[in-house]
């Protein structure tokens, strides 16, 4: 942990050398994290649910998908950009030192950028927390903390898995990235609005469902299953297999020599 | 041969090479497209009479926006184009004796003309081949196809300067994020590739329809879908006309006045 906190303050250094570039990419990535959302408030606008869940609700859903994809984005960058570590052969740079090697592609880089997109999610998130019609007490904020915590596992987790992909193919990332940007998308809405199969895959593959719609139903009382409170932290046990997986493909790792 | 028409072939050729790519963007549009059908259903599965648009129109629209994406998406800039800017190549572009901005309009042209070409006939036949919710209707009256054609070119073309225009922006500001990116964000949002222009604000809507955005492809698609009268779609194409010389003009003229005090970066 001491040795992230290195590399973020250098990151932050090098960052701020350029602060004119700095402000205006920050802003206007505010204004593409407004996109995100704006059309989930033009189909608010013109119907009043879906499938029974207000605005309110699904923006609660949508923050915290969000939530945890920028945080990842921003503070674990240096796994999303693992092929050109792979590409340059830096990697075996990272191997040489003897420090844990995950821990060290994470703190290639720091995008202070994306940083504006967890700042706003956490405002919606707020707003939406606000609207929404529940009384609150313990075990149901205890759910919220969960689902933050899990959302960014499970970001991570994905990270991961992607990263251990690269070891096979070298480069080639486009398609799971749109597997899981679309599959994130998704998620940002309340799974049980879709289809049967939908709702399967988001629950069992990629357990987004877990992280945002399971609690939900509790927090919101539609359901009284104790166990809804406590998926979000099923959801974590994603990480290990993507964890043990990078290692094993880590074993496979032959550096490209460049 | 016309030089700018030879540039535009080159490119529509190199493009046509990148069949592999075309394959993951088929994919892309196919697993996006789908997304946006199973949000759109399950928002109209709720309730229907407040819809702005019916859903067999949008489930169409969305389809051929997704078939045609490459002709109509505007985030988007030519790497090339603009390391040429950052590291002085620039320079020996102005050593031909060619127009820049007509040079530079046909290469961004045939590159999107190139990656629509592989990618469209595929999507549009799987897609008019699903079954019934989720399939695109392609059923269209002669005139209303003709006038459908013209609108896509022109749209295109539209597209084309506009993008270009981006570019030449970055001439001024050296910089492709920030400022740039926030106009390409703001274009593409009102040009209707989000969502179609009826399920916007109503401000907004008054707003879009005096800007050029919504010609580029809330006009020409949910034309095809039936959602806009052959009256106004011809109406809408004139508009359309305008708008490309105003900003062919525009573009021309920035790119002059920027190109008076260029500073060739580096060497």
């Amino acid at each position: 942990m001491k040795l992230y906190f290195k590399y973020f303050k250098i990151h932050f250094k090098s960052c701020m050398q350029y602060k004119a570039s700095f402000i205006l990419s920050f802003l206007s990535q505010i204004l593409v994290f407004f996109t995100y959302y704006y059309t989930i408030l033009c189909l608010f606008d013109k119907f009043s649910n879906i499938n029974g869940f207000t605005l309110y609700e699904v923006l609660f859903t949508f923050s915290i998908i969000q939530f945890g994809s920028s945080f990842c984005d921003s503070f674990f960058r240096g796994l999303d950009q693992f092929d050109h570590l792979i590409v340059r052969g830096a990697f075996d740079k990272l191997l040489l030192r003897p420090r844990n090697i995950l821990l060290q592609s994470i703190c290639e880089e720091v995008n202070f950028i994306k940083l504006s997109k967890v700042i706003q999610s956490i405002i919606v998130l707020v707003i939406a927390i606000i609207k929404i019609d529940v009384t609150w007490n313990i075990s149901k904020v205890l759910t919220v903390i969960f689902m933050l915590i899990s959302s960014i596992l499970i970001f991570f987790g994905l990270l991961v898995l992607a990263a251990t992909y690269c070891f096979y193919t070298v480069k080639g990332l486009e398609v799971r990235n749109v597997f899981t940007c679309g599959c994130r998308d998704m998620a940002e809405y309340p799974i049980g609005v879709f289809k049967k199969g939908v709702i399967f895959f988001l629950t069992y593959i990629i357990p987004f469902g877990l992280v945002n719609y399971y609690p939900l139903l509790y927090i919101l009382g539609k359901s009284n299953n104790k166990f809804y409170m406590y998926s979000p932290l099923f959801s974590s046990l994603y990480l290990i297999p993507c964890i043990l997986l990078f290692y094993k493909g880590l074993k496979r790792y032959s550096s490209t020599g460049s | 041969m016309n030089p700018y028409i030879s540039y535009l072939k080159l490119k529509i050729k190199t493009g046509l090479q990148y069949r592999a790519a075309a394959i993951a963007g088929i994919s892309t549009q196919f697993f996006f497209g789908m997304m946006y059908v199973l949000i759109y259903l399950a928002f109209y599965e709720s309730n229907t009479s407040s819809a702005p648009m019916p859903l067999k129109e949008l489930i169409s629209y969305t389809w051929l926006v997704q078939a045609f994406l490459s002709l109509v998406y505007l985030w988007t800039l030519d790497k090339e184009l603009i390391s040429s800017i950052k590291d002085g190549n620039i320079a020996y572009e102005l050593c031909r004796p060619q127009d820049l901005y007509y040079m530079w309009l046909s290469r961004i042209l045939g590159d999107r003309v190139a990656k629509v070409l592989l990618r469209f006939p595929l999507v549009i036949i799987v897609c008019a081949l699903l079954p019934f919710p989720y399939k695109l209707d392609l059923r269209i009256g002669l005139i209303n196809l003709l006038v459908f054609l013209i609108a896509l070119i022109l749209s295109t073309i539209l597209a084309t300067v506009l993008i270009l225009l981006f570019h030449i922006i970055c001439l001024y500001t050296l910089d492709e994020k920030g400022i740039v990116n926030m106009f390409m964000v703001i274009s593409e949002v009102l040009s209707g590739l989000t969502i179609p222009i009826p399920f916007f604000p109503k401000y907004l809507q008054h707003i879009s329809n005096i800007l050029p955005f919504r010609y580029i492809t809330d006009f020409p698609f949910r034309f095809y879908v039936g959602n806009i009268p052959l009256n106004e779609g011809i109406i809408s194409i004139g508009i359309q006309i305008i708008w490309i010389f105003v900003l062919i003009k525009v573009g021309r003229l920035l790119l002059k006045k920027a190109l008076k005090k260029v500073v060739v970066q580096g060497g």
